[in-house]
């Protein structure tokens, strides 16, 4: 590799690079499916509890949020270690979910603590925004969708009753997390064998 | 027209390859920089130091799983050079 680069060799170069980088984006639809599976899991068991006679009194949340943290927090250090390069937009998708699941935790325990009824309204509001904003920064359409969903159907869920805020909640999870995650798991898979 | 002068320090196939990925990305260690441009272990090193001496990059010396790792970013002045150089190949480009 020397000089000698003509203008056109050289903005030829650049580009390829560039889209070379591209291409090292870390990986996340893997947090979309876990937590999607995660959340629609912790409201069944509540919905069936309840159901039974048992109420868990939105233990399996916390339950859940544990676990979910844990494998994330494993998952994560260890795409850290395998990427050899790391771009703003990974810091921002990193600390923009971060924030959002110390929300989240403190909004939850806040409902517990007050006995505030079900968090699933105010779980699902919150939840599309880091979702929309997700979306947006990545110019993936799914998830921008998925985002205003959580919005709509929490805003809804404030006014039905609870056995109708299960589906709408395991609605927006399934449409809002689940179905963006695995489609963004296939344009991830796509973009490494390009 | 008088075109501005290429900067000799990016107008090098490997040093342009290396500085168009820190761009992309906020931080990128030897190894990614070696897979991503293809070229030999010690080329990679050499034009690293001259992107270094310039300015244009910062150098880390950190460890990652107990093995030595080298990360490098852009730095603002090597920011500036690639933007300057950019401008100047499409000035080249539109006459």
């Amino acid at each position: 590799m020397e000089t000698n680069l003509t203008p056109e060799q050289s903005l030829k170069l650049i580009d390829d690079m560039m889209r070379q980088a591209k291409r090292s984006f870390h990986r996340i639809s893997f947090y979309f499916l876990l937590w999607g599976a995660l959340l629609i899991g912790a409201m069944l068991l509540e919905f069936i509890m309840n159901t039974m006679g048992q109420p868990l009194y939105g233990k399996s949340w916390g339950v859940i949020g544990v676990i979910g943290g844990i494998i994330s927090g494993v998952h994560g250090a260890r795409q850290g270690k395998k990427e050899g390069a790391s771009t703003t937009m990974d810091r921002v998708m990193m600390w923009l979910w971060t924030a959002f699941v110390i929300t989240l935790v403190v909004t939850i325990v806040g409902y517990g603590v007050t006995g505030g009824g079900t968090p699933a309204g105010s779980i699902l509001v919150l939840t599309g925004l880091p979702t929309f904003v997700s979306g947006q920064l990545m110019r993936f359409k799914p998830l921008i969708f998925g985002g205003i969903l959580f919005w709509i159907l929490g805003m809804a869920s404030y006014f039905v009753t609870p056995p109708m805020i299960t589906w709408l909640y395991i609605g927006a999870m399934l449409f809002g997390y689940v179905i963006p995650g695995y489609l963004l798991k296939r344009q991830e898979d796509g973009l490494r064998t390009a | 027209m008088a075109f501005a002068p290429l900067d000799p320090i990016l107008h090098n196939q490997l040093r342009l390859a290396i500085m168009s990925l820190l761009v992309t990305v906020e931080e990128g260690d030897f190894n990614f920089l070696l897979e991503k441009t293809g070229a030999t272990r010690g080329n990679v090193s050499v034009q690293i130091t001259k992107l270094k001496e310039a300015g244009y990059i910062t150098v880390l010396k950190t460890f990652k799983e107990n093995y030595p790792n080298t990360v490098c970013s852009i730095t603002t002045k090597g920011l500036t050079a690639f933007e300057v150089y950019v401008k100047a190949i499409k000035d080249y480009l539109k006459t």
